[in-house]
């Protein structure tokens, strides 16, 4: 019995592991002697170390047997003499190592069981490893405030980019959606709106590169898509954010939203395991989430009733040039049309994942290939994705290590119109009247843009085009370390981020924007980000003192360039190359580049593990300003006190205490343009195809750095042996030279210009809480984050209020991103409520709302608007749970959000009530006013009047809300089942994300925003949702 | 070995480390060049440049937005027109800031290419490129005024914030710029070889006509007119010539207005998505234009046009696919413009353009006859190409002809430049 196995076990194993083995066998030879069922076995690490001492327990609650016995010095245990029977479960638990159960085991008469049993070993939570720009420190010796979340199967959701699984696990980040089609960019903001231009996102560093986030897509659709999207979020290993300016200022000048360390799975030493993880599914948007239009009956009623009102109000009676006719329903028991349902759809999505790892002393290897295939739940919207990776380092001499990071991928998007296309497909659809159609009798479209059908007919947009965007990125990295010295570590990086985009658009001739013809739009471009860095690193110990030393230097260059070519004139639509067109509209190519070289150094400190000191230091220069600004400077200092290390502290409860703080520098360069601070003379201004110049751009030479100072104060504290967590965190950062387009009186020639304008502050709290519990034999584990950041802009140039677009303003004391509207104070029930001069002016009447007039002039204008709220939540987070009871586990996850405003844009589409002949909501047809004290909120009926739908406090809805954001529960097979088809692991579980959503919002969802401008965010111009999504999935491990 | 690679690699540490990379830093941008050394060869691209951005920038609204506040064109949905124009006629509406931004986008460069000029010595391309700059302000204040009446004159460019200037001393200014262009400009037939989509010092006289019109100096605006009309280097021609792309002998000057170099279509405003060359519809003729053309008129076809029963304006025919050439001046507002500036004395102008559109002479009984006779042929002569509201307003009929507030007979400032310029004032009405 089993001495084949155990042959085998001993002809791989090195010498020096063959001893207990030999013992094991002896135990075996013994064992024959006796009678009875035995279960033996031998317990070692995962180096294959033999462990002494080890724990371990013999159960089966079914037959009430409880055997404890420990491993020997040779790591092996032995049970003999078992009772015969079902259900039982083997347990092992030794200091340092991960307890581990095997179960579901029958035990026969005279069964003789042989197992080996591998443990992992359990860091001490200081002993943990924590990734820090360039580098890794023991999380004892952290000072910094870096928040870690590590993807696992029983937290994993299914998100395209990694950054997406942060959502609601780190304190201090708020991620939200653009839209509910896959792809789409989404924002990460780590401790509040950190810069008023571009995105204001963190900076990625993808296996030592840092990545710019851009825009994915390169034609305008509507949405901006998202690059991070084409890597494997099943290939990382942990998230690290660095959130404070000690821990962010070694990036320097890129770091003031903070920075993103993304590492990516690596072999382990000892350890060969093969990973299958798919999942397939659906996702939808539930009909609760569904705005609700009024149908025919309801519409008619209230646009003739909106066109009586005008006709009364403005003295046209029949027959009058300016009379307006009633309408009625042309279709007259047709039904009406579900406009929503008619674009919609149930989506299916399919992911595949096959990882292997490996490891020796000298050579680790990770690989992995991933397939997505996921449909939105727009008709015709469709991610692919194809995904490869390649970690792998070796040891050629014990001085010298070389290795490789690659990522290779591929994505493919099939594109539909986004909210902020003329062609949106939500909007196309839900603003449609009610009795309008998509086909005409003869089976043709109806037309949109005509009596017919006032919007685009969506159903046309849809399948009278192909839109896809291709994606090829390699990410990755090749590096060598030397040991130069016992303490002295030299290593070299080269890194590559290379993506190639093609994004095209094709309108058959029988598309709205098809010009009759069909026309095209074919982009293309290479974007390569190169990076070169050197590090050193230095060690040393004396006595109590341990100080570590980091020096690096590095380069790293960034060029991107592109052609577009758009032709028209298609012999038919099935012709996909512009070689075809008959005409070509305009056809050109670009080039631009910026380089950013980089000095930074870091020194640590340690003192008898009690006292802590970080300092760090970079230089960047940037091609991006002018010489004489072109450098800047980033220090940090941070130290902690771990109190609990002090002679004082009574260890023996389990508690740990450290109190760190730190200061710091970081700076801003994105969301400027390349050549910023160059004026422009530039090409393509052509007349009559002879070439012509013009002056593009001012230039602003004395252009700098935008540059955040951040102070943070914070306690880590661990109880009951780290069964309960509690990490706080306050911090104040202050920003100045902030980066904006400045906008200009348009008497200078321009309307704006890039410049350093002001300074704004962020103050915040942030509470983490985790704790773990065994009730009985239930396992419950929970999570909590909570963050509190308030944003106030400190000074502008000139101290001016700036009004940014049309509902949004920049005002010293208030938010970047106050909503800067009129405030709605009610309804005029009677028109001698109606001031004289709005009566006469703007013929506004009774039944129309009362905007508040601040200056007391009797006309409301610019003058009149105020600050009524903010997108900012006052506070935000998530919390976890799980529960795990034998091979159940059970997990939910709540994100949420309090106090933030959202503007509901497009509700001056879908509740005009007749001003325009657009659909609308039934709560606003049945709620409008029709007579004194009929309604105080929603206002009459009337055509020809853009009063009521003005930007006011009208469509500024509370955007607070709590959603379900996953909910699973899984199923490990029984270690004895799945050991039979040679499985280690075996989990099948069913996912529910965004299964519920508590919130007031009126819309069909608080968290997508049409715009991620830090400004602008907090906007629905009736952007597609979120979606449910429903998936089963199995995790399997050889 | 291995002390040698070692010793290799702290040499290879030190190669790296040390220098730096700083002149990598230097970097340029790939399509334009520093402005400020302008030389000869320059020339050519700086007026080409002066031709596209005064071509592109106002918008393609601002060459029908006469049209659409003044009662010839509505809202493509329907519904009410004096409602249409209060919602054009607003500070805070997108058409009134890309139109005032335009203008003085277009301006900037104008003034930019003057000055960047100056150093070099006198040459003819020298002297086309003021020739052009001259016009080309010229007819941006031209706009500006019939708009807002008197706004910020800037004879160089500038960052400073600008009072607005009176509305007299803008006619002026123009006046003086037309003054300095025709000299300096190329005849139409020799130096241009009749190639009306550049400037020539006729289209420098013709506006000037128009300007003279409009300031009611009538006596000069007849004697400017005339003098284009009887050097005989343009003729009436046809309508379905000249808006549908062909070669004739009216037109003075026009933008070429090439789909690659536009930004300006303006006919995808006026078809309909169900229409053989498409368009996203936004404004339709309204019923009065569509009475406007008699059956015999040969203007109406080319005009306005109604397809599977909705009306569209049909002057500019491309559709989505692509721009039409752009007239800023031709013969037939001459004639028109004499015909008016002489009064009665002026009947042969007018019955000789009725004429050339088919149309019997006619002969009113007194001068107010005949002065709305020359408004209504202004009126059917001109729809779609950006006139109706200011003649309205200039004659003093824009209240009761259009039904609108008399604040309404100019543009209100856009709100932003009146955040953004605390010296700038809103005409009255608008506050």
């Amino acid at each position: 019995m089993n001495e084949n196995r155990l042959r085998g076990i001993i002809k791989a194993r090195r010498l020096h592991l063959w001893l207990p083995y030999v013992c094991l066998m002896m135990v075996f030879v013994q064992a024959r002697a006796q009678t009875g069922a035995m279960v033996t076995g031998i317990v070692r690490d995962v180096e294959g170390r033999p462990l002494n001492g080890v724990s371990v327990s013999l159960e089966s609650s079914t037959l009430g047997v409880k055997r404890n016995t420990s491993t020997d010095s040779n790591g092996i245990f032995t049970f003999s003499q078992i009772q015969p029977g079902d259900g039982y479960e083997l347990k092992f638990s030794s200091i340092g190592f991960k307890p581990k159960v095997l179960d579901g085991y029958r035990i026969g008469n005279n069964d003789k069981l042989s197992l080996v049993i591998e443990l992992e070993e359990a860091l001490g939570e200081l002993d943990e490893v924590v990734v820090v720009g360039y580098g890794t420190q023991r999380k004892g010796d952290v000072t910094a405030a870096i928040g870690t979340f590590r993807p696992t199967e029983e937290n994993s959701r299914p998100v395209l980019g990694p950054e997406q699984m942060l959502q609601g696990k780190v304190a201090g980040v708020n991620v939200s959606g653009g839209s509910g089609a896959p792809g789409t960019q989404n924002r990460v903001s780590v401790r509040g709106i950190g810069s008023l231009s571009a995105n204001n996102e963190p900076l990625y560093v993808i296996d030592g590169i840092p990545v710019l986030r851009h825009n994915a897509a390169l034609l305008n659709m509507g949405e901006n898509m998202n690059p991070l999207a084409l890597l494997n979020p099943n290939d990382i290993e942990s998230l690290e954010v660095l959130k404070d300016a000690a821990a962010a200022a070694i990036y320097g000048s890129r770091a003031t939203n903070g920075v993103i360390i993304i590492t990516t799975k690596s072999g382990k030493v000892g350890r060969t395991a093969v990973h299958v993880n798919y999942y397939q599914g659906m996702q939808d948007v539930s009909d609760s989430r569904q705005i609700k239009m009024a149908g025919s009956d309801l519409y008619i009623e209230v646009i003739n009733e909106a066109i009586d009102n005008y006709n009364v109000q403005f003295g046209h009676n029949p027959g009058d040039a300016n009379y307006m006719e009633r309408k009625m329903n042309p279709y007259p028991g047709m039904g009406d049309t579900d406009w929503f349902k008619a674009v919609t759809r149930t989506a299916g999505v399919k992911n595949a994942n096959l990882s292997f790892s490996s490891g020796t002393e000298k050579t680790q290897i990770f690989m992995s290939g991933g397939y997505m295939d996921q449909e939105g739940v727009i008709k015709t919207n469709r991610f692919q994705k194809v995904t490869s990776k390649l970690n792998l380092s070796h040891s050629l001499y014990d001085w010298l290590a070389i290795g490789t990071n690659s990522n290779i991928s591929y994505s493919r998007n099939y594109r539909v119109p986004g909210s902020n296309s003329g062609a949106t497909i939500m909007g196309r659809a839900i603003s449609q009247r009610p009795y309008d159609r998509i086909y005409k009798p003869d089976g043709s479209y109806y037309k949109g843009g005509t009596d017919d059908l006032l919007r685009h007919n969506p159903i046309q947009v849809l399948n009278e085009g192909n839109a896809y965007l291709d994606n090829y990125r390699y990410l990755g990295n090749i590096h060598a370390t030397a040991k130069l010295h016992r303490d002295i570590e030299f290593k070299s990086m080269v890194g590559l981020d290379a993506i190639y985009t093609k994004d095209l658009i094709h309108y058959y001739d029988t598309h709205p924007y098809g010009v009759g013809m069909g026309r095209m739009f074919d982009n293309r471009r290479l974007i390569t980000n190169l990076l070169l860095e050197n590090t050193l690193n230095y060690k040393k110990s004396f006595d109590k003192l341990h100080f570590t030393v980091l020096m690096g230097h590095s380069f790293q260059k960034v060029t991107s360039s592109s052609a577009a070519i758009d032709g028209q004139g298609f012999p038919s639509s099935s012709f996909e190359v512009l070689s075809v067109a008959a005409e070509i509209n305009d056809a050109g190519t670009s080039l631009s580049d910026n380089a950013l070289e980089s000095y930074f150094a870091r020194t640590s400190f340690s003192y008898n593990n009690k006292y802590l000191l970080n300092l760090s230091f970079r230089a960047d220069g940037s091609s991006k300003f002018s010489p004489d600004n072109r450098w800047s400077y980033f220090p940090s200092v941070s130290a902690g006190w771990n109190i609990s290390e002090e002679d004082f502290w009574n260890k023996d409860h389990g508690t740990d205490l450290k109190l760190r703080t730190s200061y710091g520098a970081t700076g801003n360069q994105e969301g400027i343009s390349s050549y910023a601070y160059h004026a422009q003379m530039s090409g393509g201004r052509n007349y009559n195809n002879q070439s012509g110049i013009g002056v593009s751009d001012l230039g602003n030479n004395t252009l700098t750095w935008e540059t955040a100072t951040q102070f943070d104060a914070g306690m880590d504290l661990s109880l009951f042996k780290g069964r309960l967590g509690f990490i706080a965190d306050y911090f104040i950062k202050n920003t100045g030279n902030l980066l904006y387009s400045r906008p200009l009186h348009a008497t200078t020639g321009f309307t704006s210009i890039v410049s350093n304008i002001g300074s704004m502050r962020n103050t915040g709290w942030e509470f983490t809480l985790d704790g773990n519990l065994d009730i009985g034999k239930v396992n419950w584990s929970s999570d909590f984050n909570i963050s509190f950041v308030k944003n106030k802009l400190t000074s502008l140039i000139g101290d001016e209020a700036l009004l940014i677009g049309s509902n949004r303003t920049l005002q010293v004391g208030h938010e970047v991103g106050s909503h800067y509207v009129y405030r709605v104070l009610g309804i005029y029930q009677h028109d001698e409520e109606v001031p004289e001069s709005l009566y006469n002016n703007s013929n506004v009447r009774a039944g129309d709302l009362i905007y508040e007039d601040i200056n007391n002039d009797g006309v409301i204008d610019v003058n009149d608007r105020q600050v009524v709220g903010s997108i900012n939540p006052k506070f935000y987070g998530g919390w976890n749970h799980t529960l795990r009871y034998n091979n159940f586990d059970l997990s939910a996850f709540f994100t949420y959000s309090y106090g933030n405003d959202v503007y509901f844009s497009y509700r001056t589409f879908i509740e005009r009530l007749g001003n325009g002949f657009f659909g609308f909501t039934e709560a606003s047809a049945e709620n409008r006013w029709v007579g004194a004290g009929t309604s105080n909120t929603v206002p009459r009926a009337i055509y020809g009047s853009p009063w009521n739908t003005q930007n006011s406090t009208r469509f500024l809805e509370d955007g607070s809300f709590i959603r379900l954001r996953s909910l699973i529960l899984g199923y490990t097979l029984p270690t004895a089942l799945t050991s039979k088809i040679k499985v280690k692991h075996l989990r099948l579980y069913a996912q529910a994300d965004n299964l519920f959503l508590w919130t007031k919002y009126s819309g069909m969802d608080p968290e997508v925003t049409s715009d991620f401008d830090p400004r602008f965010l907090g906007e629905d111009n009736l952007i597609l949702p979120q979606p449910r999504i429903f998936n089963f999935g199995i995790n399997l491990q050889f | 070995m291995y002390n040698q690679m070692k010793y290799f690699l702290w040499i290879t540490l030190g190669v790296m480390l040390l220098p730096s990379c700083g002149k990598q830093l230097d970097l340029y941008p790939y399509s334009s060049v520093t402005p400020g050394n302008v030389t000869e060869s320059d020339l050519e691209p700086l007026i080409n440049g002066l031709y596209n951005v005064v071509q592109n920038r106002p918008g393609r609204e601002s060459y029908v937005m006469f049209d659409l506040v003044g009662g010839n064109m509505i809202n493509a949905a329907g519904g009410n027109q004096l409602v249409f124009i209060n919602n054009i006629l607003r500070p805070e509406q997108g058409l009134m800031s890309t139109a005032w931004n335009g203008y003085y986008a277009a301006l900037y460069q104008v003034n930019n290419a003057m000055e960047s000029v100056e150093p070099l010595p006198d040459s003819e391309k020298k002297r086309r490129l003021l020739g052009t700059a001259h016009f080309f302000r010229a007819l941006i204040y031209y706009n500006l005024v019939t708009r807002w009446g008197g706004v910020p004159i800037l004879r160089v460019k500038t960052e400073d914030k600008l009072p607005r200037d009176t509305e007299a001393a803008v006619w002026a200014f123009i006046e003086e710029d037309l003054t300095a262009a025709i000299p300096s400009l190329p005849s139409f037939a020799t130096g241009l070889n009749g190639n009306y989509f550049y400037l020539s010092q006729e289209a420098a006289q013709a506006l000037m006509a128009r300007v003279k019109l409009m300031t009611g100096k009538t006596e000069e605006a007849a004697i400017w007119a005339e003098a284009i009309i009887t050097s005989n280097q343009f003729q009436l021609d046809d309508f379905s010539r000249m808006f549908r792309g062909q070669d004739n002998n009216e037109v003075i000057f026009s933008f070429v207005n090439l789909n690659v170099e536009s930004s300006v279509n303006l006919s995808t405003m006026f078809y309909t998505y169900a229409h053989p060359v498409g368009g996203s519809y936004v404004y339709k003729p309204n019923d009065e234009v569509l009475v406007l053309y008699g059956e015999d008129d040969k203007r109406k076809a080319i005009s306005i046009d109604t397809y599977e029963g909705l009306d569209v304006v049909n002057k500019y025919s491309s559709g989505q696919a692509g721009t039409d050439p752009i007239i800023v001046i031709r013969l037939a507002e001459i004639y028109l413009i004499s015909a008016e500036a002489q009064g009665m004395a002026g009947l042969p102008r007018l019955n000789g353009l009725r004429h050339a559109r088919n149309l019997p002479p006619i002969a009113p009984a007194n001068e107010t006859e005949y002065e709305s006779a020359v408004t209504l042929e202004r009126r059917r002569e001109l729809f779609a190409e950006g006139f109706r509201y200011y003649d309205l307003v200039r004659r003093g009929e824009a209240v009761e002809t259009l039904g609108i507030d008399p604040s309404r007979q100019k543009f209100p400032i856009p709100e932003n430049e009146l955040i953004l310029n605390e010296l700038m004032t809103q005409n009255d009405g608008y506050n």
